[in-house]
């Protein structure tokens, strides 16, 4: 007896699925949009994203012009800096910083290589534009070490220890190593968090949307009245969305990420796929909650898009949590995002398997159960 | 164009949005939340990285050089370790974001005017605060090497130890930040998300508003009815105009009073540029509308077609100076690079239309065009 109403039971899931999965194929601007999402957008914001240092352009007022000076500017070397020429006067070189066509003004005083050669000490100038701050900073970082630099080796060579005799001077020699992305590739970090990010979005709209769009056309109420249990209307949904998300992250990963950014897998691509099918189950309650208290899908986007900032900031993708101040660090535990990057950048870049992952996989279930039955309770009572 | 059949439409969708509180609300407090969020929340200052160490010297001269890193507000000292294993756990699981391995005769090399070698292991996973960590741990090794061949110098020729430091670092580098002098984040950030923000909610509504009515049906009305399609979208979208339009203000004073950003260009003139952005990216919002037939699909290209362009193709997180030449190409198709030229020109650099022009004309370009073409592809009577 209860082995043909587990069947029943398993058969009307299949028939909401494919119910569902059915609804979703007749809309293709949809189907295109999630495909878009999943492809060129990931594939956009790994391609173009650069916050590293590159072809920053600069010009040089050299009112030197001396053999030390031109050493100099050849240290500001492409792929990090653009030279765009001398200029002779301040002010036209002003106007191309305050236009935004260059990005600093490198100014070479007089007696520059003189004074270098007499060991007096030499200021030099760089004005940059700080209107944008991150760059600003890369910049001036570079161009202080370069700077430095350039000017030990001249002393050094002057007082007789070049570099080749680096053994006999007491220095430190800094053999720095970066791990798990050891030329820092840009695309890596960027294309997996555009995809930590959409699953994020889809697998709270998809679902709040097929819910909320049963209340809307009033179909709900067709579903009231059939022997279905509440479970039984807002499971479906969110396993069929769950499949449809599932197989855009697999042809995201082996379709864009890895031809086109060589993004490497270095976990287990089980547990990713398990771990990505538990966190859109979370994230799905969140959904469904945002459906039940909705009437329209308007107020569905709306809330969506309200939720999703905070999640997304308390993740961890943005601002690493101990840059976070200390009362938003605790609020990063109830942000089920934060687990998944723990684990997503943890699984695809460093290679972490259970025995690292475990905190935050039980984090992520004990916060997604919550989450789910708030979701369908909340469903329940309406 | 009858006036009053505007006003009519107008009205009856001003209406609407006021008997949906939930929706109205929103409509304001969406803005002003992604503004805040997103304005603290994007944070590249990088700060207290936390750190371990494998000193295999224990050293008077290794523990000295170790408090250069303990003592600086970059890095936050997370103990001691016994084993270089256990820094590599410890960096997997994210406890700590750099390690630090002091190798054994480390002082005993140094004092005897030998070089010697640490390592720094850092966490790559977000190059950016990797290549500012890196940077950081260079300085400080710097610093350090400076002095250390001062005092060999000193002693070696004779000479007092400022000389020595003087003669060995003869180059310096003085920065001045121009627009932004202290460097902080939030002036730079604060003032150029007004262009994220008005780049989403404008077409947010507009596709809710218009496609609310393709779905329910209720847009057969307007079909059968004698307005013109003209009347029809002007009506439409006057009221989430007006809408945007008060954001503008309400973004705008909390750029200034909220976050203290300067603004050093001309109000009237910065106003007036942004409200030809909302008009712009409302006609992205309109386009979108007449493509699609439902609130799901309207509401994800929205998203799709602001938010990741905004953000990363327009020069607020990174340069464009940095970008490819088919990206670069992107950027300039998009209304949100030279929306963020002008708001950084007002803020910060204080600039006006002399200096500005060739955005604005761009802008004008780009809403002229978008409205062209979406009244082009709206029909009364729609093709099966």
């Amino acid at each position: 007896m209860s082995m043909q109403r587990t069947a029943l039971w398993w058969r009307r899931m299949a028939v909401m699925i494919i119910k569902e999965l059915k609804q979703l194929y007749r809309d293709p601007v949809l189907l295109v949009i999630i495909a878009y999402f999943f492809t060129a957008d990931v594939y956009l914001a790994g391609s173009g994203a650069k916050i590293t240092l590159y072809n920053a352009t600069f010009v040089v007022i050299d009112h030197d012009h001396s053999a030390a000076s031109r050493e100099l500017i050849y240290a500001f070397r492409p792929p990090y800096f653009d030279f765009q020429g001398e200029l002779a006067d301040a002010r036209s070189a002003e106007k191309l910083l305050n236009n935004g066509e260059i990005l600093a003004i490198l100014d070479i005083p007089n007696h520059f290589q003189h004074d270098l050669l007499q060991g007096k000490p030499v200021a030099l100038q760089l004005r940059l534009d700080a209107s944008n701050m991150s760059l600003a900073t890369l910049m001036s970082d570079y161009s202080a070490e370069l700077v430095g630099r350039y000017g030990q080796n001249y002393s050094l060579q002057q007082l007789g220890l070049s570099t080749e005799h680096i053994q006999t001077v007491p220095i430190i020699d800094d053999r720095h190593r970066v791990l798990y992305n050891p030329n820092q590739t840009d695309s890596w970090f960027m294309s997996i968090s555009e995809l930590l990010t959409v699953i994020t979005m889809l697998s709270m709209m998809l679902p709040a949307a097929a819910a909320v769009r049963e209340k809307e056309r009033g179909t709900i109420e067709q579903l009231m009245v059939s022997p279905l249990t509440p479970i039984q209307i807002l499971l479906p949904k969110v396993l069929a969305m769950g499949l449809v998300i599932l197989f855009a992250v697999a042809v995201s990963l082996y379709g864009i990420m890895q031809p086109a950014f060589h993004v490497p897998i270095q976990g287990s691509t089980g547990l990713f796929f398990a771990v990505t099918a538990l966190y859109v189950f979370a994230t799905s309650g969140i959904g469904l909650f945002i459906a039940s208290i909705s009437r329209n899908l308007g107020q569905v986007s709306m809330l969506v898009l309200l939720i999703i900032m905070p999640i997304i900031l308390l993740s961890g993708a943005w601002t690493p949590p101990e840059a976070m101040p200390t009362g938003l660090r605790y609020a990063m535990y109830i942000s089920p995002l934060s687990y998944f990057i723990e684990m997503g950048y943890g699984i695809l870049l460093k290679g972490a398997d259970l025995e690292i992952l475990w905190d935050s996989l039980l984090g992520l279930t004990v916060l997604g159960s919550i989450i789910f039955s708030l979701g369908i309770w909340r469903f329940q009572i309406q | 164009m009858n006036r009053k059949r505007i006003w009519a439409v107008a009205y009856k969708e001003w209406r609407e949005i006021l008997r949906d509180r939930l929706f109205f609300s929103m409509a304001f407090l969406l803005p002003v939340l992604m503004l805040m969020v997103l304005g603290w929340g994007i944070s590249l200052d990088v700060e207290n990285i936390p750190f371990a160490v494998l000193d295999q010297d224990k050293s008077h001269l290794s523990r000295d050089f170790l408090h250069r890193f303990i003592d600086s507000r970059y890095f936050s000292y997370r103990g001691d370790v016994q084993k270089a294993e256990q820094l590599d756990t410890l960096l997997a699981h994210s406890d700590i974001r750099f390690a630090l391995i002091i190798p054994d005769k480390f002082q005993e090399k140094l004092l005897a005017g030998q070089s010697t070698a640490v390592q720094s292991i850092i966490d790559g996973v977000f190059p950016y605060r990797a290549q500012v960590a890196k940077g950081y741990v260079s300085a400080i090794i710097n610093n350090f090497n400076a002095h250390s061949l001062a005092d060999f110098i000193a002693r070696t020729r004779g000479i007092s130890q400022e000389q020595a430091l003087a003669l060995i670092n003869p180059v310096h580098l003085h920065p001045r930040y121009l627009f932004n002098q202290a460097l902080r984040s939030s002036w730079s950030m604060a003032s150029g998300l007004m262009m994220l923000v008005l780049m989403i909610t404008p077409p947010m509504l507009t596709v809710l508003g218009v496609v609310r009515e393709k779905e329910n049906g209720s847009i057969y009305n307007i079909y059968a009815s004698t307005i013109s399609r003209g009347e029809f979208i002007l009506g439409k979208l006057l009221p989430y105009f007006l809408i945007s339009c008060i954001n503008i203000l309400i973004l705008w004073s909390i750029v200034i009073f909220l976050f203290n950003a300067p603004f050093k260009g001309n109000p009237l003139f910065y106003f007036a540029v942004s409200v030809l952005y909302v008009i712009c990216t409302t006609g992205i919002g309109l386009l979108i509308s007449f493509l699609v037939n439902t609130q799901v699909a309207a509401v994800m290209l929205t998203m799709v077609i602001t938010f990741v362009p905004a953000m990363l193709y327009s020069g607020l997180m990174m340069p464009l100076s940095s970008l490819s030449d088919s990206t670069q190409l992107l950027a300039h198709a998009f209304p949100a690079m030279y929306y963020l030229r002008l708001t950084w020109g007002s803020f910060l650099k204080g600039l006006g239309w002399d200096a500005l022009w060739g955005n604005v004309v761009a802008l004008m370009l780009y809403a002229g065009l978008l409205w062209i073409i979406a009244y082009l592809n709206f029909h009364k009577r729609p093709r099966q």
